[in-house]
Parts: C-alpha cells; structure tokens; sequence
C-alpha cells in the first residue's frame, strides 16, 4: 500500500475511533471526556491532508479527478466546514454526527480503488478552481445534512418527551434550523461561483456530464433555499429536504465519474 | 501560639444545615453576607485558633478552622460557644441546638461532599460551589486562611470540579421550574426568548422565575383577575394583558406557560394551528401546569410546537432525580480517592491516625 493511502487509512481508523469515542462518552453520560473527540478529528484531518499532498505528488496534479479522489476530498472538505463552521454555529456534537458519514465516504474511496491518472495535460487554474469550489460546496450540502439529522433527532426527543443523554448535548432546534438555512446558502454560494466559472470556460454542457449535474443539484438547493427563505415549509420538512437533498449529489459523483 | 502539625490533626468543622436544624433556627444563626469578614476574624482571635472559613447560606451555616487546642472536641466546643455567644441565644435555645462536629478528614470528606453538591438539598446543585468559593475569598482577603486551608480549599475545589467532570451528578433536571428552563434551553436561545403566562399561578410563577433567572428576554403576563396580572409583570418587570386579549399576542411569544383554573381546554389547535402560520414556523413551546389541563393534546401533533403538561413535566424531573442518584455512589468513590490521595486516609479507607 502507497503511503498516500497508509495515511487516509489512519484518518479512517482515527475517525472511527472518534465516533467509538463519542458514543461511549455519551452512553457513559460524560460527554465532557469527549472533548477528545476534537482533538481526533483534528488528527483525522492532518492525515487527510497528508493523504491529499501525497496523492497529489503520485499522479502530478490536483488529485480530484477519479471517484476515491472526490470522494477523499470532500470527506477532507467536510472535515475543514467542521472545524470552520461547528463553533460559530454554536453545533455541539456536530462532529460525533460528521465522523460516519467521513468513514463512510474514506471506506467508499478505499472500495473504489486509486487508479493511476491519466497523463497529465497542461494544468488550468480555472478548472481546477472550478472543480475545487463545486466539491466544496457538495460537503456544505453534506454538512447541511448532517445537520438536518441532527434537527430531526432533536425534534423527535422534544415531540416525544425522551429526554435523555442525547437531548442535553445537541443544540437547540431553533438553531439547528438555522444552520441548515445557512449551510444550503453557503453551498448553493460555493456551487454558483463554480458554474459561473464554467462559464468563463466556455465547457459545453451537452459534452460535459459533470456541469449538468451540478446544475442540476445547483437547481435542486435553488428551490430548497427558495423554500427555506420564503417560510413555505416548516423547519422539519425543511431539514427533511436537507437529508434527502444530498442524496441527489452522492449518487451524481458516481455518474459523472463514470460518465 | 503553637501552629498546627498537621492539617488532620488541628481541622475542625462545626455547622448546622438543612438536614439538622429547621429554617426558623438557621434564619437567627445566619451569617449576613457584611458581616462574615468579622465573624471570620472574630473565630481566628478565639484562644488556640489559627484560621478560619465561615460559611453561610441559605441552607448551612458551617465554621471551618484550624487550632492548636489538645483535642478536636475542645475546638468544637469554642466554636459552639462562639455560635451561641454571636447569636446571642438563650440558653434553651443553645441547649437545643443540633451541631455536627467534624475533625480531620471527617471535615475534609465532609467540606469536598459540600463543594460538590452531595450535601445539598437539591442533589447535585452546582450554586453551592459558587458559594464555598466565595466564602473562601472572604476569609482570604481577611487574612484568615493560611496554609493549611488555604490547601484544604483548594484541593475541595479540585474535587468539586473533578466530581462534575466525571460524573453527571449536575444533569438533568431535578425540579418543575428547571425542566421547564431545560426545554426552553433547546428550542430557543434563552436570551431571545418571550415567555407568556397564561393565568397566575404559583407554579407557573415559579416557571417564569426560573426562565427570567437563566436570561428570558421578555414576559406577558395575562390572568382573569388583571390586578393579579398587573401585580406579577411588575413583580417580574413584564407586562400585564387583559384574559380576553391573550391570544392575539400567541404569534409574538416563544414559551407560553399555561395554568388557569378553566375547567375546559383554554388553547385549542385550531388557534396554534393559525398562530404557526403567522410566526412563520418558529418553534413554540407551550407548558401546560394546569389540572385539569388548559391545552388540548392533539396541539403537540402540530409541527414546531412542544407540548409538556404536568405529568410530563413531572417525570422528566423525577427520571433526572433517579439519574443523580444513580451518580451519587461514584461521586463518593471519587472522594474517598481524593481524601487518600490527600493523606487523609490511608490506602484502603482507614482514617490516618492525627
């Protein structure tokens, strides 16, 4: 095994720890011991980005051109928002929610293999900026949904009167939904910025399977922030859409890349 | 003056609280908070003392001190003579009072069980932490204290801190007041938080004096009789409404508490239903501490609102009593650790001979 992937596979084991860690902490009802949680997340993202450098010196360029690759970046992605976007949301356990979904997303690009690339062509800033932005805003969207688990968790104690261990450390519903809102923003942002620059491109959307898709999603959390702006839905519908929404995008990187 | 050998052997305690000596006796032994840097002075000038802690709240009135006297029950029986000759009781009133007096590591054991809330009458509380602290900076900044309690304080606070770190003895909610805080706590943010009281009651009263305590933004308060409405907002610096005006201003408020004496349901779906729409879905939640009840069930079915009545509110503080309790046998572990690891006792459990 490359030590590209030695590494990924130590952030993998390190972010399954971090949720064993987390779910014993809380069945243990000492929450506070899982502040290491943080701690492991942070060593889970060095290795990622350990991981991404080196991948990027094996194949001589940025390393977001096959599945693993996306998959690995915006697991890394995912990780980055977590740490830039988990305190200023004041989203407490955000991480324990986060770390499954970054497992699974590192144990999916394992499964798919790390093919070499193809040769390398001339590198263009702009595309790879425009890839980069568009992945980014696919792990806000994985964060929103993240966040719209937790909401619906949190909605489901307060509705049915369970309250337990859970219900003291997730944050309150009214700021639950409002990161939802905020994260939609934020990629639905992320994601117009990359197909404005595919614009500047000039790539032909019928030949190019990735730029319809992203329109397509662009289309897709252009009405659920619509939706969420306009007060049509109620927070749970909203962060109901939130989940199912990402659905849509996870099951996109599979046909783009192998369109 | 001789100092003290060793802290086990010149550590005394002496004090009264909830558990021995009914209020009426503690209000009249009750250290006012002015007076506590001469009480702390007033003991280390006792003969063969040498510091002193006075600790005095609302539920306990304890006398921490170090002395050089031959044994521990001359130092508590100063202490006493202090208490009685400071409060100037009568003598079938000092006859009658019930003090514990406590040496060396009883004390000890004794004053890391009170920072840690296992003595308090509300298992757990963290306030009283806050206020052994407190007594602590008195008796600091008075020159009372010196090394040897000056340490016991200070490893009473680390014990404090490591009983709330590693157990859950402070969660949960023990009490209707504070389940109520608790759920407001997460549906809203408590600062930006409206609440409405929808009659008068002394529970809902206690409610909102909870939820004001911990940061409530604002209070409307609307009863039948307007005077006793009037009377509470001002009590509370809220605003009183007239009974018949109430629901027009449900779509402004994030908690409405809930108890007249109606005997039908006083807020029905079809009004939250309306009043949804209008705050745009922002979550609502309705306590309801009336018998027989002022909100209809089926209200909870509507999305974004929570609906506690009594029942719920009630077992949500009994499941928090049971889950402190369940804490308190490692919160005690904890303690008889420290109290070795401190020298008090010796490995195994057994007292250090002073």
């Amino acid at each position: 095994m490359p030590p590209s992937q030695q590494l990924l596979l130590a952030a993998t084991l390190i972010f399954v720890g971090a949720v064993v860690h987390a779910l014993l902490a809380l069945k243990a009802g000492a929450w506070k011991r899982a502040r290491a949680q943080f701690s492991l997340m942070a060593l889970g993202f060095v290795l990622q980005t350990g991981f991404i450098y080196l991948r990027g010196e094996e194949v001589r360029q940025c390393p977001i051109r096959s599945l693993s690759d996306i998959l690995v970046f915006i697991a890394w992605s995912i990780v980055l928002l977590y740490f830039l976007l988990g305190s200023s949301f004041r989203l407490s356990l955000l991480g324990l929610f986060t770390a499954p979904l970054v497992t699974l997303m590192q144990v999916m690009a394992f499964l798919s293999g790390f093919a070499p690339y193809p040769p390398k062509g001339p590198i263009n800033a702009l595309v790879e900026l425009h890839i980069a932005l568009a992945l980014i805003s696919y792990a806000a969207f994985a964060l929103a949904c993240i966040t719209g688990v937790m909401y619906l968790v949190q909605e489901r104690m307060l509705k049915r009167h369970r309250i337990g261990g859970l219900f003291y450390q997730l944050p309150p519903i009214q700021g639950l939904a409002q990161a939802i809102q905020r994260l939609v923003r934020l990629g639905l942002l992320l994601l117009s910025i990359a197909l404005g620059i595919s614009f500047a491109l000039h790539l032909p959307m019928t030949k190019t399977g990735h730029v319809v898709f992203a329109w397509i999603v662009w289309a897709l959390y252009a009405v659920i922030s619509l939706l969420m702006w306009k007060h049509f839905t109620s927070p749970r519908k909203t962060a109901w859409l939130a989940v199912i929404g990402f659905i849509l995008p996870f099951i996109s990187l599979w046909i783009v890349t192998h369109a | 003056m001789p100092e003290p050998k060793d802290i086990r052997s010149g550590l005394v305690c002496v004090g009264l609280n909830y558990k021995t000596t009914p209020v009426e006796v503690r209000e009249r032994l009750a250290f006012p908070e002015a007076k506590v840097p001469d009480a702390v002075q007033e003991v280390r000038g006792l003969p063969g003392f040498e510091e002193c802690v006075v600790l005095s709240t609302c539920n306990r009135v304890e006398l921490y001190a170090t002395h050089a006297l031959p044994t521990g029950d001359h130092g508590h029986a100063a202490l006493r003579d202090y208490l009685v000759t400071r409060f100037e009781l009568q003598p079938e009133h000092a006859e009658a009072l019930v003090l514990y007096n406590l040496d060396s590591a009883e004390a000890a054991r004794h004053l890391f069980r009170v920072v840690s809330g296992l003595d308090s009458m509300v298992l757990g509380e963290t306030e009283i932490f806050g206020q052994v602290k407190a007594a602590y900076k008195v008796a600091l900044d008075t020159g009372t204290t010196s090394r040897s309690l000056n340490k016991l304080f200070q490893q009473a606070f680390t014990v404090g801190k490591k009983v709330r770190n590693e157990t859950t003895i402070q969660r949960g909610s023990t009490s209707v007041g504070s389940v109520a805080v608790d759920l407001a706590e997460k549906v809203h943010d408590l600062k930006e938080c409206r609440v409405m009281l929808v009659g008068a009651g002394e529970m809902s009263r206690t409610c909102a004096q909870s939820l004001l305590s911990r940061g409530a933004k604002s209070i409307i308060v609307s009863n039948r009789s307007y005077d006793k409405a009037v009377e509470l907002a001002a009590e509370m610096k809220g605003t009183a409404m007239k009974f018949d005006e109430w629901e027009h201003a449900l779509h402004e408020v994030d908690v409405i508490i809930s108890s007249t004496s109606a005997p039908h349901f006083v807020i029905k779906p079809e009004q939250i239903d309306q009043v949804m729409r209008k705050r745009r879905w922002e979550p609502l939640l309705i306590i309801d501490i009336a018998v027989p009840r002022d909100v209809d069930p089926a209200v909870n079915d509507i999305e974004g609102v929570y609906l506690y009545d009594i029942d719920a509110l009630q077992a949500i503080a009994d499941d928090g009593r049971r889950e402190r309790m369940r804490q308190l046998a490692s919160c005690e572990r904890i303690i008889e650790e420290q109290l070795e690891k401190y020298g008090f006792l010796k490995p195994g459990g057994g007292l250090v001979p002073a």
